[in-house]
Parts: C-alpha cells; structure tokens; sequence
C-alpha cells in the first residue's frame, strides 16, 4: 500500500460514465454513507465510497478491472441515503457498463450495442437476415429439398431431410415452415460460439485484472491466481445467484430481486425447452410444434409467461422510479428481453387461433429479438450474467470479507 | 437631589410565604423609612401603588424588594427615581428552600439562641439596598467640548467603499484614507470573483469597479488617496486626525512608547520615571506630545479601520518540502496575479499550464492545518482559481489537495458548482512532497481519500498562502493615546485588529474605532461587504452614543462616567496603565486625564486607585464599602454558635445571571453568603474586602469571568486584574493574621451557573474549616 500511485484522470472517462447513466459522479463529497448503507459491500474496504472518488476522478484503471464493481446488485440503499444527491448505484451500473465494453472484442460492436442511434442497424441486419431466410424457405423449398438431397442424399439413413414438418403436414402451421430450422441453427449456432468466444477472450483478462487490483488494493489474502479453485469457488456460487441470496438483502429496491428471479429462471426453463428440442429434432427426428398436453410445452409455456411478466415488471419498475436512473443500455436489455418473450407467446397465441400470416409475423419478430440477445450477449447488460458470477466467483476465492 | 426613601416588598413569588414579612418590614421602619407591601408589584396595581407614591412627592429613592434586577428592569423603571432591587427572589427565597433552612418555630423563635439564616439575608438585603440609595447619586450626561459625526474610513478597498456608502446612506459625511493611488485595494487586481448572489454557482466580475463608481457619486464621501493617518487625538466625538502623505516626516506624526529593553539601564535596571521621560522625549524627538492638539486636525466622531491585508509570504524550512523556490510553485497571490493578465502560462517557460495541483496545507503528515491566516477563504480561492484552469484550457485539470474544505453558508452551492467540473478532482490528503523534474512538478499526497500515496503530475503548484492583517506589520490608527498607537495584545488574535468575533464583533478595545474586513480575519468579499455594515453601525452608534453622553459598548446607554477626586491624586498612573481601552491618558507629571467618551464604564480604575479617588455617580468606593459594613455580622455575643458571614463580590455580567440561574432552578447553596453585584470585577477596590474582613466576616469571594488568551471578561483584562490585585492582598492579611484562604477568586461562564452552588458550598466549607474570623465582635 506504500506504493506511490500516480493518477492519470481521464475527462474522456469521466463524459463516457455521465452518459452511461453516472451523471451524478461528481456530486460525491466522501462521507462514505452509502458505503455504509450498502448491505452487500464487504465489511474490509467497502465499497461504493471509493469506487465513487474513483469515478469522479476519473481513474478508469481503478474502475475497470476492480472485481467490487460486479458485487454491487444496484440496491439502491445508497442512492436512496445519500445527502448530496449521488447516485452511486447508477454510477457502479454505468462503470459495469464500460467494462463490458472495455473486456468485449470487437470493440466497435460493443459501442454499437450502447448506442442509440445504432440500434437501426442492430435490427435492421437480423430483420433482413431473417426475411432473406424466409423466403428463400418458404419460396424456395423445393429446390432446398433438392440440393439437400443431392448433398447428403442418403446419409444417415435418409433422415437428413430440408424440411422439419411433420410428415404430410407442409400446411400445418409451424416456424419451420417459415425459417427453415437449419436457417435458425445455422444462424444461432455460429452466433453462440462466438459470443461464447468474446466472453471466453475477456474472461482472460477480467480474471487476470480483478486479481491484480484486490492484491494492490488488499482485498485479497491470495498471491496468486489458483483457476483451479476459482472455478470451484465459482461453483460455489451459483446456487447463491440462484437463490437471489445476495439480492434479497437489498433495502429500497427488494422489489426488483421478484421479477429478476422471473426472468433468470425463464431462461433456464427455456435453455432445457431448447435443448430437449433440439435434441428430439436432429436425434429423435420429432419436430415442433409440440402438443399442448406434452410436460416440455408446459415448461415452454410457464417459463415464456415467467419472461413476459418478470421482464414487464421489470419495465414498469424503472418506468415508477424516479430515483433511479435508467439509461438506454437498461432500456435496449429489457426491450429485447420483453419483446423475446412477447414475441414468442405472441407466436404460439396466432398460431392456435390459426392465423398463420400473424404466427410467422410474431416469429420473424422473435428471431430477431433472440438475435439481438445472443449476438450482443458479451457486450450488452446481459453480459452481467458472466461478469457477476465470476466476480462473486472470485470474491468467494480470494476470501473478501 | 434631596432624597425621599420608601421600600416596596412584593410578598408573592413565594417571598411572603418563606419570610417574616412583620420582620422584613420592621427592618426599614427603624430607620423611620416607610415600608409597603404588596403581593403583586410588578403588577399594574402595584407600580401605580410606587408611581402614586412618586407623583405626591413622598418618595424618589427607593428600595424595592422583589425579583432580580436582571427581570422586570421595564417594569419598575421610574425616571428621574434612585432604584434599587434587593433580590430577595433569585436571591433568597429560589435559592434557599425551606425544606433544606426550615423557619423556626414559636419556641425557636423565643429561645434567643436560633436564627433563621434565610430570614437574616433577606433583612440584610434590604438594610443593603436602603444603605446604597443614600450613597448614591444620579448621574448627569457627559458632554464633549466640541463634537463631529464625522466618519473616518481607513481604507479605500471594498470594506472601506462598502462602510463608507452605508455610513453615507445612514446621513453621515465620511472621509475615506486610502494610501494607494487610487481606490479599490485587492479586489481591483481580480481576474474574477467568488459569487456573491444566488445562486452563488458561477465566478462573477468583482464588484469592486460598481462601488469605485458608487463612491466617486456620493456626496456625503470625501476620499482622500495617497494619503494615512499621522495621528489620531483626542476621544469619540471629538476625535482630532491629522493626515499625511506615505513616507512624510511631520511634527503630528504620533509618539511611540519607548519599547521595554530601553526601559532600563546600563545594569539591567529599570530606569526611574524622569530618566524614563527624556528617554521617551528624546526617542520621539521632533514629535508632538500625545496631549497637544493639532491646530490643523480635523474633526471626527469615529473611526472605522479597513486597512485589510496583504498576502503572506511563504519561505524558508517550514516550506522547503514544497519547493517554493521553485518558479513554477506560486501563492494563490500570485496565481491570480498570472490569471489576471489572460491564459494561465507557467512563469518557468512561458507554456500552458494545463495542470495545475492546489495545495490548501503545509503541514505534511504531522499537522492538518492550513497555512497560517487562511480561515475559510482560501478553500474558496482555490476552488475559484481552479475553474480558471478549466475556462482556460478545455483539457486542463486542477488538483485541489486539503486538509480541510471550508465553504461556509451559501458557499456550499460553490463548491457543489465546482465540484461538478469534470476538470476539477478534490481530495483530503497531506501534500509530503513537491520535487521538480526536467519538465514537470511532481506532487505527493498521503492519506488521501483515493487511499494510497497519491502522485500527481502537475505544470504549476499553487500554495495557498494566507491573509496577513495590515495590523500585523503597522497601528495603522496611530492613536495618540498614552498606552501606544496601535491596538494591545493582538498576538492573542494572531495580529488580527482585536476584537471579539463572538459577542462583539467590529468592536476593539478602543472605543470608537471599529475594525471590518480582513483586518479582523481572513474574509471573502462578500463577508467584507457585510462586515463593513456592522462597522458601520457601530461608527453610527458610537457617535449618537457619545453626543448624547451614554456609554457605547457593553453598558449602552449608562451616563455615569469616572469622576476624580484630583486633590488627592498621587500621580501613581495606576489608572492610565490598567485601563484596558486606554481611556485616560496622563500629563508630564503623570496627573490622569479622563477621556470619557473613549470609556467603557467598567471601573477598572476605580479598582486600581490605592487612593480610592475615582468613582461614578452611582457606583462609588463608599456605596459598596457602605453596603458590605451593612452586612450584619452576628458573633458569639449574639449566638453561642452565630453563622459564618461571607461576602461575594460578583461580576454582573457573567457570574451574576448564573446566579440569578441558580434561584431559578430552586438548587439550594449556604444562605451565609451576601451577594453584592460589581460592573465587573476589575471595579474591586481591595479595601471592600479589607472592610469586610475587619468588620468580622469569615471570608470573601470574588466571582467573574474567565480571564486569558480566552478570555470571556466583557472588559478585558477585568478579572485579570481582580486575580492579581487578590493575590497581592495576602500580605494585608497576614498584618491582620487571617488566612489567605479567607479570599477567594472564582471564574464563571454564564452557561456554568451549576457550577456556583458547589463552588459556594466548598468555599463556605473551607473556610469553616478555618474557624471564625478573630475579628467578629470587635
């Protein structure tokens, strides 16, 4: 701690956190109420009170790689005490939100992703991407049916067909009908691996950083980094995200720990639907649309519920609270999220009432909200879902107390 | 004033119920004074009862017998009328409870061997009251020979402009004295200003330019530039001031006292008073005596001192850590100095100085102060010439290092305005270091809020340096008073202009002149702007108070003023060299001279007189020595075991309320002490204690106020006084083979009043302990 630490404030810095939803950070006068408020910070060097001097300093080296920022759940105890008007919830969620862009490759994406005026081209490409795979679908099946027979022709046993409708259905309503389900996979596939990429390229680093600060600021008893027993700490973890455990201890915006639990646990539910899906359509050779009456539809349906009503409460909760300050980066992750749960009861709604112009309507705009959550994983809010668990992950390992 | 005696006693408030009023009553009847009671005086009926009493004749001296003089002073307030309040309800029956002095019985009373001791003060307390109206007189007002409402302003700069319109505004002709060339003082030579309107956000341009211009209209003001005071003569009201140019030699130019070494002689020994005077004359050779009047002065009523400051000088080791040698490392003065003549340019080489560190202390790690003479201001200042770097250059950043941040009032929305400056980084730290590199100056901070040792990269530092009073380096007023031309003991207030910032801000120990701005400590404009008023009014205050012949300033509006019996003066000088405002000046043989007007009426030489020659018309040497031989003194003749008899004497500015507090609050203390009220205890003539103790009381205690670089007597030096004349009092004692504990000095702050039962009770217990006074009964 004797070091010398020559600080470097940098103004650039400074406007970015301003407009990520940190407008408040220079109003801190240090009295460290909210880092007493917070019932989350660690007892050893708490935070938010240094991370806020930090901030107005602008001393993006101090931020960044400071592992606190992930542990704070943006309660708002701080917010809500402070006397000078700060808000240091939205000031640590607009310094998490210019990590995620420092940490993601490439860098002009995650720029993209926070920025308003790009938000055209984020749907823009996948709604044409999806319309391009429509009709070459719906227009073009048979010459599909044509070539993919030509490619594999037997293989496999002939199962390798073009289409995944049911035998003697082509009128029946279903999404394969309209984007072939290779389109999909071959659209989704990719993109995962690549976020799956980025994150695994800023992990690298992130983990590296994290470390690095907590030995230069103490907050570690640990010298050195042990992967081993951080992913076991990790581990640890997990069951405490899943448990909100963390969340609940939050005073003045408790109410949101309810609809994030909706949320994390719809996706859950709907990663096992998706999975189990795939898996009987390329093994089983047993395509979608599933009855109603089968036990996965039912988990379909009660996780697409969970999503539309979490991620609604969730909108409404910023819409109410003037307190907190929601910036596009909030609103951008909750439209997608809300309009992707939408988007697929919506889906399923016109497809019972058999509507099919309305069903495939509602699934072109759910292809393209799904696009805009995994593609943008790594560099939008969502990205928390990472950054967080493996904060908490390393907090645990490096016995911050 | 032939006079009429009558005593009124209100018997409620519990007084009839815990006295003997048929004795109480009979106490002035021996006398063959009449005596009325009533049980309601302060009412309607009861002062119409006194005013009935007055308006047929029969009284116009009386004793009323009732609540604290501190109450009801409204009520039984009779022109024209000697008043005195025998305090029997803060004073005898709150503060001794039956259940603790119960009365006596039938039998007690019959026995010849009780005594009530509740009963034997309040007989006391009227035998007190009745003895002083005979000793007393009226007074008649003061008045000068010649007078002036004139204001003097010394001072040109924004104090001496802002006092100078509000004393103009008010219909008083003022004369401003500014040394310099032209007006303005400091505030001309600003780049820019901290705000002084709301919402107090933004620099603003000085306001110094509008009150030049204001100034330069007003025809009530007359500015005098390139011009000081040579001498001030004379007292409030007929001040006599002779001006001069800077540097001119002329015979007015005011005396000094001969400094203390050239007191004494070749062997160290003090020199002899006629020795010591052609020392004196010849140290101020070719200088007028302090007594003789410039023919060609110029009249004044008060003097309103607004000399200001210059900035302080930083050097030497206690700032080598600093690297203040270095061009780069500047003062806040000189920073805006730079500031002033465009963008802010390192004085090394001439380049931008983007970054630029504020260091607010000097003390390293060891000491948190800031440099001397700052007060709040220079946070501010800091905090205004950091915004300078950042309208200068949109990159630049200002480092502000402090260990304290001081924004007093509406300034706070200042320093939340600056805060909010992306360019402008605040931090509690201890500057360890400045060390200069090839291009760059290199700042060390520790315990800083951003927790490690903190480097900043700096173009130039500025160091916060203070703001010297002009009071420190010159009198300034050069007073042509026998106690020298300037102001005593400022070192107490760190050379500020002294003056009690607490209770009686502008006032200094010189009645008549009135200190604002920075010469009383270090202030923003807008603080000055204000402080001028204060002074101001004070100036206005003064001059109406001394034209009417009342004492300004703690006792406004008292008309009685020291009186000397001349023929018995033994040109001792006692009274010249104790008084703490320097009111009386002496002649070539040392006979005082009274300036009343400059008096504050604390009797501090009447308390000093060995001769006993000084006194006010209704405060004199006689009517408290008359009052403490009023006392009775019971002794072994009267009881087998007579009660101990103990006077206080005590200050009726701090020590008496807390003791009025005390009867409120119904705590009981011995019923033996007799309280007699003094202006304050440098009034005690050390005789009224002699007379006590030879008339057989067991002990004395003087009760007052604190004394010290602290002090809280509201005359100064008062209580100081009181202490060392009671210690030189042992001797007296031991000629008489009393104990020195038999006399006692007390402090008390008005808030201890329950402090005072203990502190009487232990006295009353030493002494006790002593055994009675060998004199009782003579």
């Amino acid at each position: 701690m004797s070091a010398n630490y020559i600080a470097q404030p940098d103004l650039g810095f400074i406007a970015e956190i301003r407009g990520l939803g940190g407008e408040t950070l220079k109003k801190c006068y240090q009295c460290a109420t909210c880092s007493v408020a917070c019932p989350i910070a660690p007892e050893d060097s708490p935070f938010p009170r240094k991370e806020m001097i930090a901030a107005s300093w602008g001393l993006k080296d101090k931020l960044i790689s400071n592992g606190d920022i992930w542990l704070c759940h943006q309660c708002g105890d701080c917010t809500d005490m402070c006397p000078r008007g700060a808000a240091p919830g939205d000031v640590l969620a607009a310094v998490r939100s210019a990590a995620i862009t420092e940490y993601a490759t490439p860098k002009a994406l995650a720029k993209a992703v926070n920025d308003p005026s790009k938000l055209k081209l984020l749907l823009g490409i996948p709604a044409a991407w999806f319309a391009l795979l429509a009709i070459i679908t719906m227009g073009f099946g048979g010459i599909m049916e044509k070539i993919f027979h030509f490619l594999f022709g037997d293989a496999l046993g002939g199962r390798l067909h073009w289409s995944h409708a049911h035998e003697g259905a082509e009128h029946v309503i279903a999404h394969s009908n309209f984007v072939s389900t290779w389109f999909v996979d071959m659209t989704f596939v990719p993109t995962a691996i690549f976020a799956t990429a980025v994150f695994f390229l800023a992990l690298k680093r992130f983990i590296v950083d994290i470390h690095e600060n907590a030995v230069l600021e103490g907050k570690t008893d640990k010298t050195s980094l042990d992967y081993k027993a951080l992913l076991m700490s990790i581990k640890n973890v997990i069951p405490m995200v899943l448990k909100h455990d963390k969340f609940n201890q939050c005073g003045s915006n408790k109410d949101r720990a309810t609809p994030h639990m909706m949320v994390l646990f719809a996706f859950i539910g709907l990663f096992i639907v998706t999975a189990v899906c795939g898996t009987m359509l390329y093994v089983g050779n047993y395509a979608g649309p599933y009855p109603q009456l089968n036990p996965i539809k039912w988990l379909a349906n009660i996780a697409g519920v969970a999503l539309v009503i979490g991620s609604g409460m969730m909108i409404k909760n910023r819409l109410s609270n003037k307190e907190q300050i929601t910036a596009y980066k909030d609103w951008f992750i909750l439209g997608v999220v809300f309009a992707l749960g939408l988007s697929g009861m919506l889906t399923e709604m016109a497809r019972i009432a058999e509507i099919a112009w309305l069903a495939y309507f509602f699934y072109w705009i759910h292809l393209i909200a799904i696009f805009n959550l995994f593609a943008f994983l790594p560099f939008s809010k969502m990205a928390h879902i990472v950054y967080r668990t493996v904060a908490m992950g390393y907090a645990d390992y490096a016995n911050r107390k | 004033m032939d006079k009429k005696y009558g005593v009124y006693i209100c018997t409620g408030c519990g007084i009839g119920d815990t006295l003997d009023m048929d004795a109480l009553t009979g106490v002035p009847g021996e006398e063959g004074v009449s005596c009325t009671t009533h049980p309601f005086l302060c009412s309607k009926a009861g002062v119409e009862l006194i005013q009935k009493d007055i308006d047929e004749g029969k009284v116009n001296a009386m004793v009323i017998g009732a609540c604290s003089r501190r109450v009801n002073f409204d009520v039984f307030n009779f022109p024209g009328c000697i008043i005195e309040r025998a305090n029997l309800r803060e004073g005898v029956v709150w503060p001794h409870s039956r259940e603790t002095y119960p009365a006596l019985t039938e039998e007690q009373k019959d026995d010849g061997e009780s005594f009530d001791q509740v009963q034997m003060k309040a007989e006391d307390y009227i035998k007190m009251g009745m003895v002083r109206l005979e000793k007393v007189g009226l007074p008649e007002p003061y008045q000068t020979q010649s007078f002036s409402k004139k204001v003097l302003v010394l001072g040109g700069g924004v104090t001496g402009m802002s006092a100078a319109l509000d004393a103009a505004k008010a219909g008083y002709e003022v004369t401003i004295v500014e040394k310099e060339a032209a007006l303005g003082g400091y505030a001309a030579k600003l780049r820019g200003q901290m705000p002084v309107q709301m919402p107090f956000e933004t620099l603003q341009a000085p306001v110094v330019d509008a009150l030049i211009q204001e100034v330069e209209g007003n025809t009530n003001i007359d500015v005098r530039t390139n011009c000081i005071v040579a001498r001030i003569a004379g007292q409030p009201g007929e001040f006599t001031v002779t001006m001069k140019t800077p540097g001119e030699k002329i015979p007015f130019d005011v005396p000094f006292p001969l400094p203390p070494e050239e007191l004494l002689d070749e062997n160290g020994k003090e020199l002899d008073a006629d020795a010591a005077h052609e020392k004196y004359l010849k140290f101020n050779e070719g200088r007028e005596d302090i007594l003789s009047l410039d023919p060609d002065g110029e009249l004044y009523g008060a003097v309103v001192l607004a000399a200001g400051w210059r900035p302080d000088v930083l050097e030497g080791e206690a700032y080598a850590h600093l690297s203040v040698d270095n061009p780069d490392v500047v003062t806040n003065d000189e920073f805006e100095m730079i500031a002033a003549k465009g963008k802010i340019l390192r004085p090394s080489n001439g380049k931008e100085a983007k970054n630029v560190v504020f260091i607010q202390s000097a003390g390293k790690e060891e000491d948190d102060s800031d440099f001397e003479y700052t007060g709040a201001v220079t946070s501010m200042v800091a905090l205004k010439q950091a915004r300078y770097v950042r309208e200068d250059y949109a990159d630049g950043k200002a480092y502000v290092i402090y260990q304290h941040m001081r924004t007093p009032g509406l300034q706070e929305y200042f320093y939340k305005a600056m805060q909010q400056d992306d360019g402008i980084f605040l931090t509690k730290g201890a500057v360890t270091d400045v060390t200069a590199t090839s291009s760059e100056l290199m700042v060390t901070a520790q315990n800083t809020l951003l927790g490690e040792n903190l480097v900043l990269k700096a173009d130039m530092v500025v160091v916060a340096s203070g703001m010297v009073p002009a009071t420190k380096d010159d009198p300034i007023i050069n007073l042509a008073y026998r106690q020298g031309p300037g102001f005593r003991d400022n070192d107490i207030f760190g050379q500020y202009a002294d003056s009690n910032y607490i209770c009686f801000p502008y006032e200094t120990q010189r009645t008549g002149i009135y200190a604002a701005g920075t010469v009383r400590r270090a202030m923003t404009i807008e603080e000055s702007v204000e402080d001028a008023t204060g002074a101001a009014l004070k100036a206005i205050q003064c001059i109406e108070s001394a034209n009417r012949g009342m004492a300004v300033h703690p006792r406004s509006g008292d008309m009685t003023y020291p009186d000397f019996f001349f023929q018995r003066c033994t040109q001792c000088k006692r009274c010249t060299v104790e008084c703490p405002f320097g009111a009386l000046d002496d002649d070539a043989r040392g006979t005082p001279k009274a300036n009343p007007t400059r008096c504050r009426r604390c009797g501090t030489c009447m308390g000093a007189c060995p001769e006993r020659i000084i006194s006010f018309a209704d405060y004199t040497i006689d009517s408290i020595g008359s009052q403490v031989k009023a006392i009775s003194v019971p002794s072994e003749d009267d009881y087998d075991e007579p009660p101990l008899r103990f006077l206080a004497l005590v200050c009726e500015n701090d020590a008496l309320p807390a003791f009025d507090m005390v009867g409120m609050n119904r705590v009981d203390y011995s019923p033996d002490v007799r309280v007699i009220p003094v202006r304050c205890l440098g009034s005690v003539n050390t005789i009224w204690i002699k007379d006590a103790l030879a008339q057989g009381m067991d002990g004395v205690i003087l009760i007052g106020c604190k004394h010290g670089d602290d002090y809280q007597c509201h005359f100064v030096k008062g209580s100081e006084l009181a202490e060392i004349r009671v210690k030189k009092i042992g001797d007296a004692l031991a000629s008489l083979a009393l104990e020195n504990e038999r006399v006692a000095f007390e402090e008390v702050a008005i808030d201890e009043y329950d402090k005072l039962p203990k502190i009487i009770n232990d006295f009353v217990e030493e002494v006790d302990a002593l055994g009675p006074n060998p004199f009782k009964g003579f």
